[in-house]
């Protein structure tokens, strides 16, 4: 009972997350932290500690492009987004979508042949492209675990830690 | 001066039309292109972007159920394995239908990450050495194997130009050619991208129609042209594949074959068997035509010649 109790709870603190960012996107206090779990499988979620990110790049524009209205960081995109109005939702999961390479999506995307931005990455790409290239630039860490904690499935998958291999030559199979 | 009876005429007439018949055949054989299918799928590898986590590896272990691997796929001291004196690096195997090497000499300066697998070749050479007709191009752009006919020859493991087709030598009763096969029966008919595409974290392989990614892959290129050697690696090699590559390096500094022919290897020998079935029905015929036209005349004289003897 305390367990189901205690998932119940959990799942409720999950999905007030959810809810975090758009509020905050409308308003102008940014969020202290942002849990990024939507996409947990192979690894836990990351506690990510927004307001010590935006002490780092002191600019929103870094991560959130012309979201916000403020001028795009890349000259590409200032092209057209220098002087953009800010969008409804400066959530990444709102234009990033977390499945790019559906059948709906891609007819979506060519639909349009006039379309310009062709080529969006979608959510975990857009994650891990931002997060590391910047990890790599500041000598921050960059190995997975360093940011996400793997997970039992995970160790499945990438037959580690307690499903590794035993001793060499395991991965022969003979009939 | 001898004079031409009416079967003789037409005898030539004849002969002459066929020879005609097959210079023309052999141009029309010859001038036959395929562009590939125009729906096809395929994935934008861009190695800029890949930091050799070996995910792909794992997911296409667990979605194939290939055997458990060696050593786990987080380690990456798998990276500094090299066979043959140094001089190779990692390959597809039976028991993986992808890997991705690190290439630490190139003029980046950092190391350079390429995953291998089949390319799906538009005009697979594969497909076209195989006599018993084991391999089919479907639609969708993948290039797959049928174990049931396959003999066993092992002629499109020699005709692939990367070197992907393995062998299960191991298997005593059921040897077969072991290659990635897009994930076609488990995914890409169904829609679904292939699973190292799905589990990239970096999207370092987009998945699309093959027409749209070489737009995507030259767009690339055009934004950040500092970034990308000008060159997209499979959209014209060997008659152009399904799987195509982006730089930052230039592609003979990770392993890339940059000596492959810009047609399909088909094309070597397309125009001259295309002329042997002509060769084979036509000529027998032909100079059938020609002995019979040659010898009609003399064995009416030597017949006359034995009679007046």
């Amino acid at each position: 009972m305390n367990k189901r109790k205690r998932l119940v709870l959990t799942g409720l603190i999950m999905a007030s997350f959810l809810f975090v960012v758009p509020v905050f996107g409308a308003s102008s206090e940014p969020p202290a932290s942002i849990l990024i779990d939507s996409l947990s499988y192979l690894y836990n979620g990351v506690n990510f500690d927004h307001e010590q990110h935006l002490e780092v790049t002191n600019d929103c524009s870094v991560c959130h492009h012309h979201c916000f209205g403020n001028g795009a960081e890349n000259e590409q995109c200032a092209k057209c987004h220098a002087n953009s109005n800010g969008t409804s939702s400066v959530a990444c999961g709102d234009c990033h979508i977390q499945k790019p390479f559906t059948v709906q999506h891609i007819r979506e995307m060519e639909a349009n042949p006039k379309r310009y931005h062709l080529d969006m990455v979608g959510l975990k790409a857009a994650y891990h492209l931002r997060c590391l290239n910047c990890h790599v630039e500041m000598d921050a860490p960059t190995g997975c675990v360093d940011c996400h904690e793997r997970t039992d499935t995970g160790n499945q998958f990438y037959h580690s830690g307690d499903y590794a291999p035993i001793g060499g030559g395991a991965g022969k199979v003979h009939e | 001066m001898r004079r031409i009876s009416r079967r003789g005429f037409f005898k030539v007439t004849a002969a002459g039309s066929s020879a005609l018949a097959i210079s023309s055949t052999k141009k029309a054989f010859g001038m036959k292109e395929f562009k590939g299918y125009p729906d096809s799928m395929g994935v934008l590898v861009d190695l800029t972007r890949c930091i050799g986590c070996r995910t792909c590896e794992a997911a296409c272990n667990k979605e194939h159920g290939l055997p458990e691997p060696e050593i786990p796929f987080d380690d990456f001291s798998v990276f500094d394995q090299v066979f043959h004196d140094g001089k190779r690096k990692r390959r597809t195997s039976d028991s993986a239908y992808t890997v991705v090497n690190r290439y630490d000499d190139t003029s980046s300066g950092a190391p350079v990450y390429r995953k291998i697998q089949c390319n799906h070749c538009n005009e697979p050479a594969c497909l076209t050495s195989c006599f018993v007709n084991a391999y089919t191009k479907t639609k969708e752009g993948a290039v797959i194997y049928n174990p049931d006919v396959c003999v066993g020859c092992r002629m499109c493991m020699v005709a692939c130009p990367f070197r992907i087709p393995a062998y299960s030598y191991h298997s005593a009763l059921h040897p077969q050619i072991i290659k990635c096969n897009f994930c076609y029966d488990t995914r890409l008919k169904k829609g679904k991208p292939p699973a190292c595409v799905e589990a990239c974290p970096q999207e370092a392989l987009t998945f699309g129609h093959r027409k749209t990614l070489i737009k995507i892959a030259h767009e690339r290129i055009r934004s950040d042209p500092d970034k990308y050697v000008d060159h997209v690696y499979g959209e014209t090699e060997v008659g152009g594949t399904s799987w195509m590559y982006l730089s930052s390096v230039p592609f003979d500094q990770v392993g890339f074959d940059t000596s492959l022919q810009h047609h399909p290897i088909l094309d070597n020998t397309k125009s001259f068997l295309g002329f042997v079935p002509m060769v084979l029905g036509i000529w027998p015929a032909m100079f059938m035509g020609f002995h019979l036209l040659s010898t009609r005349g003399k064995e009416e004289t030597e017949k006359k010649v034995s009679e007046n003897k």
